[in-house]
């Protein structure tokens, strides 16, 4: 079953999980640009941990969004199974893509443009009879 | 590629299915026992613990290895989570899904790796 006594407004748990996907969006974004800040001190003994990474502010300011996305999420699972939700939540693969080539004139390659293709599709797949059995469900009650 | 690599990489891969499969149980949990329950909080202390594991490993692999090497595992989370979630966690997984989750998975790595 989809759903079990769903929320509904803001603690509803399919808006929830686009504000996961959001936060995941951003904070993906910003340890990029952490990462690579801080790319130099690669060789050092523990680099290999990621610890490094502490060193750019972009990372911190990237903390919060992570515990965000992490609360969001929680909230999600308690209604969505995992097996539906976390396909869905993949749509950040298209979602960032699309922003730095819409917002920073990024360009997209013909084999990027066709893996984004796929995820649309294969969401799509998986989102259509959750949105049926949504409908199924409301009309019941 | 060599063999610390591929032990690192598939240690991400593994500790990102279990801490997800480790909340979705606990999760489960808090709307039968609450919060305070025993079925809550283990598990929910071991996901967050794998989660975090898998987070620094993530970080710190593609400073040292090549993104091409690392993305094709993380496309594989989507095929292994919804094959898990079916046996672990006995969601029902519909021919549908396997198929979403497979074009998920490929769509993943051509996007990561251009």
């Amino acid at each position: 079953m989809a759903t079990q006594n769903k929320p509904t407004g803001f603690a509803n748990p399919w808006f929830q999980l686009a504000l996961s996907v959001a936060f995941v969006a951003v904070y993906e974004l910003l340890l990029k640009m952490g990462a690579t800040e801080t790319a130099h001190i690669a060789g050092a003994r523990w680099a290999w941990t990621g610890i490094s990474g502490l060193a750019s502010l972009y990372v911190w300011l990237g903390i919060p969004l992570i515990i965000l996305s992490l609360i969001t999420w929680l909230h999600v699972l308690r209604y969505i199974p995992l097996s539906i939700a976390f396909p869905i939540s993949q749509v950040v693969h298209v979602l960032v893509p699309l922003c730095s080539w819409l917002l920073l004139g990024e360009f997209i390659t013909s084999l990027r443009w066709c893996g984004i293709a796929l995820v649309s599709l294969g969401l799509a797949i998986v989102a259509k009879p959750v949105a049926r059995l949504e409908d199924r469900l409301e009309e019941k009650l | 590629m060599t063999t610390i690599s591929l032990v690192l990489v598939l240690t991400a891969l593994i500790a990102f299915v279990a801490g997800q499969l480790l909340l979705k149980k606990a999760m489960d949990a808090s709307n039968v026992g609450g919060f305070a329950s025993r079925k809550f909080v283990w598990p929910f202390a071991a996901g967050i613990f794998l989660l975090t594991v898998q987070f620094f490993l993530n970080l710190g692999l593609p400073q040292r290895y090549d993104l091409s090497f690392i993305y094709p595992f993380q496309g594989l989370s989507v095929i292994i989570i919804s094959i898990a979630a079916a046996i672990v966690l006995r969601e029902s997984l519909t021919p549908k899904l396997v198929i979403g989750a497979v074009l998920i998975s490929v769509g993943i790595v051509l996007v990561s790796l251009t």
